[in-house]
Formats: C-alpha cells, structure tokens, sequence
C-alpha cells in the first residue's frame, strides 16, 4: 500500500513537469502544424542556463526562472522569426527534419561548450526528502511541482481569459477563419512559439536539481514530449496536462510493478497504440 | 559520356587507397562509404518512398548484432553474417511497416521513433542474447586466404573493399528500384498517396516492400559496422542520433537520385570526421547546420541541385 502511494506521489511530481514540457509542444502544433523536433534541447538549454546561474553567481534555481523564462521567450521568437518562419509553409515533414537539424545543431554546440560530462545540480535543503505520512518527497522536486502547476495554470488562464490567448486558440482551431476575423495569425505564431520554447525551457529549470545535465538529455525528452502529446491529442492543451500526469504514473507505476528498466518502453507501447487506434488521442480531443 | 564517368568513378573507388593510403584517409573513406549505404538505405524509403522514418537504427542494429551474434555463438565468419543481418533487418521491416504503415507523414515518422525507442531497450535489457550495455566483442576475425594470400585483419585495406562493394551495391539496387515497377508505384505514393490508392496501388504492400528493401541494407551496413569495429552495444547501434545521421546524409545529398547518398556522404562526414579529429565532440554540427541550410534553400540536395545545373532532364 505504501509502494503505491509513493509511485502514486512520485509519478504525479514527475508527470507535472512533463505535462508542463508536454504543453509547450502541443501548442506549438496546435498553431503551426510544427512537430518541433528541438522541443527538448529547450529543456536542455534550461536545465544549462538554471546550472550555469547557480555556479556563477549562486542563484537558486527557483528564483533565476524568473529571468530564465523570458529570456526563452525571446529566444523562441528569435528562432521562429529568423529561422522557422520561411520553413513552415513547406509542409509538416519539410519544418520536422528542419527542426531535427536545429536540434542536432543546438546539442552538439553545446556538447563543444559544455563538453559531454554530467554534472548535477546540488542543493542544500535537497539533502533529506520531506516525509508526509512517511512518504519521501523530495523538497526540490516539490517545489518545482507546485511551481509547475503554477505556471500552466497561469498560461491556461492567459489562453481562456484574455484577448491574446483567444486570438491563439482561435489560430488553433482555424486560421484562415481566425485571420478573417481580424486576428494577425502571424504575430499569434510568433507568440505561440516563444510560450512553447518559455515553457520547456522553463520546466528544463524546474528539472534541473533532480536530474542529470548532459547535453544530448534533449534527446530522450523530445521522445517522452510526443508520447505526452499523442497521448492526450496532438494541439489539445488539457490533453497534453492529462498525458503529462499520465506518462509521469505509467512510468513510476511501471517502474514498480512491471520492471524497471522496462519502465520507458511501457510508455513508448501505449504510444504506439494509441496512434494506431485512437489517433486524436486519448480524449478524442486532438487533431489527427 | 554519362557511361564513361560512371566507370571512371568505380575505377576511382577501387584504386583510392592505392593512391593515397595513410590510416587515416583510409579509415575516412570506410565511413564514407559505410555511410553511403546507410543514407542509400534511407533514401530508398525517404526519398523515393517519402516516408520519413526517424527509427532506422533499428535495422542498423539488428543487423549488427546478427552479426555478430553468429559469430560468436555459431562461429558464422562475419563475411557470411553480414548477408544475413540484412535479411534479418529485412524481416523485422515486415511487421514494424505493417503497424506503422497505418500512419502517414509526420505520425508515421513519430512511430519509428517509438518503435526504434522500444527496441533499444529489449536490446539493452535483453542481456542473455545481447549482453546488455556490456555490449558484444569480436577479439580476432578467422583466417581468410584469397588467391594464395592470407587476408590481413589488421590492415584496413580488406574491410575498404568489403564496404566499397556494399556500397555499389546499395547503389545499384536504388537504380534498378527506381527503374522496376516498385520504384513508380513509390514515387507515385509520394506524390499522391489517395491517388496512388485510386489507381490500384497496395499502398501499404508496395510501402513494406520498400522499407524491407531499405532495411536490408541498413542491417548489411550494421554488420560491417560490427565487423570493422569489433564492437558494439546497444547505445552505440540503437540510438535515435544514428536514426536522425541517415537521414541527413540523404536529404543533404539528394532525395530521390541514385547517386545523393554518396554526395551527402562524402561531404558530411568527411566534414564530421576532420571537425572529430580537432575536436573530439560535437562532430555533428555540421550536420544540423547543413540540413537547416538544405531544407531552407535547396530542398533537391546538393545532388539534385548539381544536376539541375547541369541541364539533367529529370
């Protein structure tokens, strides 16, 4: 009972930052068809950018997000504005081997900065886990946690409540009908990725103490991303949150009752399935 | 004129470690041409198929490891496992192209990521056959002789001739595709797949076909990958990176021609493998920044775009 409790707890720590990752990713799709490749070499250039604030100049990485995350934001709409925006009228394929360039690329750059070695994050108050009714927590992964449910409630509001965020979902749903109606679908683009990359750059951050840092970690990350997105509908942004929590369980939950180092390729099958009999996800939500 | 170059080019190929024979070159040209048959490989489901798969290391990997399983469980020479692992590769190829093939584009692309994904890990956690992440290791290769000479495992000379040959092979077998009825019924699948359909094509028969025919000699290069390095695990033959590698090569060289590939090969990882000697890390640079520059100005590679220069009809 208490295995289960603990996966239960552990799985949904986990799953909230994948759902955070998971959302960036979807709306991304949702507004430009881009299945982006370089998803997670942004959680990797978070998870630097929280490692190199801390060393440098000892800030903790909960408190340099806030700097962090607008500053992926810029990034994103450097790379949209510069780099993806010509690439998109192409075609899916066309922008998804463009975005697998762009992730090689960044990896490797940063394997030539930050050479190959992992390195961690350590934090004083992460020494000893919390334990609540005698189930570990670890504080780190706590605090990123709550934070993390901050921040995507937060984007969830700004896409329900306020002009911009209807403007995007708007774009989501129909652009050709979205720009009749006066909404500048290009500068929702523009948008959209910089959210997408502030996101997973900014889970990269929330990640980084309880995780190793090494620069392909992207790698594996984008995998996980498509699996979340899949699974909760490719552009559905509750479905992403939904798939986040989901994958999160599957994999502490797997980890525990069906083998452990079976435990990434558990989500990977429920993957494959769901693509093949259920391709607007799970919910039914998404776009096939 | 077109024959004439053609036959000069092999002729090349089979007296360059002749000319200029120091181990590195040497060595620079096997990748090359071990590269050439994997970007072959891919290009004949990506290019002439266009179905983008991002799960190749699969067929890489098992025809690595059937390699080098026979060997060291059967004591099959490696010269005769090599044959097998691509038909190995090709077998898998039927059931992963019967379930992905349900998907198109980009859903197809994500599946062979998942099922590449999923096979990595049986192959790492698999450790009665495969030997997990400890990895398999050949220490010496049996005795060959060849026209009253014994053949000198320890040169790189004999292992440039194995991939050269491989790689006119994959070669050859892309231009007599491309000529069959397969290769029109590819090309109009990628044009057109509802169309392809309306006129009677078995879209998913003619599509597994194609990735069987890629897989095969994905698989052959993984065997001689396994026989020229004498060693492998699953990180070093599965992983996604390898998948993504073949798929520049390609695009970078030319989709749809026979001869893209090559291009994409010599010019990659020649680029990779100088960057490798200076700097040890992040040889793949070139590699994200060309295909960038590929897909963004010169979607026909750098093949394509040669040809096109030279007034080609098609």
């Amino acid at each position: 009972m208490e295995t289960l409790v603990q996966s239960l707890v552990s799985g949904i720590l986990t799953g909230s930052l994948y759902a955070m990752i998971g959302v960036g990713l979807t709306v991304i799709f949702g507004v430009m068809r881009i299945i982006n490749m370089a998803h997670g070499d942004m959680v990797m250039l978070g998870m630097y950018g929280s490692f190199w604030v801390l060393t440098l100049w000892k800030v903790d990485p909960f408190v340099s997000i806030v700097v962090l995350v607008p500053a992926a934001f810029l990034i994103g709409v450097f790379i949209y504005r510069f780099l993806l925006k010509k690439i998109v009228p192409s075609g899916e394929l066309n922008t998804l081997l463009y975005t697998a360039g762009l992730s090689l690329f960044i990896a490797n750059l940063a394997l030539l900065v930050w050479t190959g070695d992992y390195r961690t994050i350590k934090l004083k108050y992460a020494i000893m886990p919390l334990r609540p009714f005698g189930i570990a927590v670890p504080i780190p992964l706590a605090i990123a946690f709550g934070m993390a449910i901050i921040i995507t409630a937060a984007l969830y509001w700004f896409l329900v409540r306020t002009d911009t965020g209807r403007a995007i979902r708007a774009t989501s749903q129909e652009p050709e009908a979205a720009a009749l109606m006066g909404v500048n679908v290009d500068r929702m683009a523009v948008v959209t990725f910089g959210l997408g990359t502030a996101l997973a750059c900014g889970a990269g951050v929330l990640l980084a103490p309880s995780l190793y840092l090494y620069p392909t970690v992207g790698e594996i990350l984008v995998a996980k991303c498509f699996v979340i997105v899949v699974l909760g509908g490719l552009g559905s942004v509750p479905g992403a949150i939904a798939g986040g929590i989901l994958l999160g369980l599957v994999e502490s939950l797997g980890a525990v009752y069906v083998s452990v180092p079976y435990k990434d390729a558990i989500g990977f099958v429920i993957f494959l399935l769901v693509l093949l009999f259920r391709p607007s996800g799970l919910f039914g939500v998404g776009k096939s | 004129m077109k024959k004439i170059l053609i036959a000069l080019a092999i002729i090349l190929l089979f007296s360059a470690p002749l000319i200029v024979s120091t181990p590195f070159f040497v060595h620079l040209m096997i990748m090359v041409l071990m590269w050439t048959v994997l970007g072959a490989s891919w290009n004949i489901l990506g290019g002439y198929a266009g179905q983008v798969s991002f799960g190749h290391a699969t067929f890489l990997g098992a025809g690595a490891y059937t390699t080098m399983l026979f060997y060291l469980k059967l004591g099959i020479a490696p010269w005769y496992g090599i044959p097998v692992g691509g038909l190995v590769a090709a077998l898998i190829a039927l059931p992963v192209g019967f379930i992905c093939f349900r998907l198109r584009g980009p859903y197809f692309a994500l599946s062979t990521l998942a099922v590449a994904e999923i096979i990595r890990l049986v192959a790492l956690n698999w450790e009665s056959l495969t030997n997990g992440p400890v990895g398999l290791l050949i220490t010496t290769l049996p005795p060959v002789t060849l026209f009253g000479r014994s053949i000198d495992w320890e040169s790189k000379m004999p292992f440039y001739y194995i991939v050269a040959i491989l790689a006119l092979a994959a070669l050859l077998a892309t231009y007599v595709m491309s000529r069959t009825r397969l290769g029109a019924y590819l090309l109009a699948i990628r044009e057109d797949i509802d169309s392809a359909e309306a006129i009677g094509i078995n879209t998913v028969q003619a599509r597994v076909a194609a990735l069987s025919l890629s897989a095969f000699f994905a698989g052959v290069a993984g065997g001689f990958y396994a026989m020229y390095l004498r060693y492998i695990d699953p990180d070093a033959v599965f992983p996604i990176a390898l998948s993504v590698e073949m798929v520049f090569i390609a695009v970078v060289g030319g989709l749809t021609t026979v001869a893209g590939p090559l291009i994409g090969a010599i010019f990659l990882v020649t680029l990779g493998e100088v960057f490798r000697e200076r700097f040890l890390v992040g040889h793949l640079i070139f590699y994200g920044i060309f295909m960038m520059i590929a897909i963004r100005y010169m979607p026909e590679g750098i093949w394509g775009k040669l040809r096109l220069w030279m007034g080609a009809q098609h």
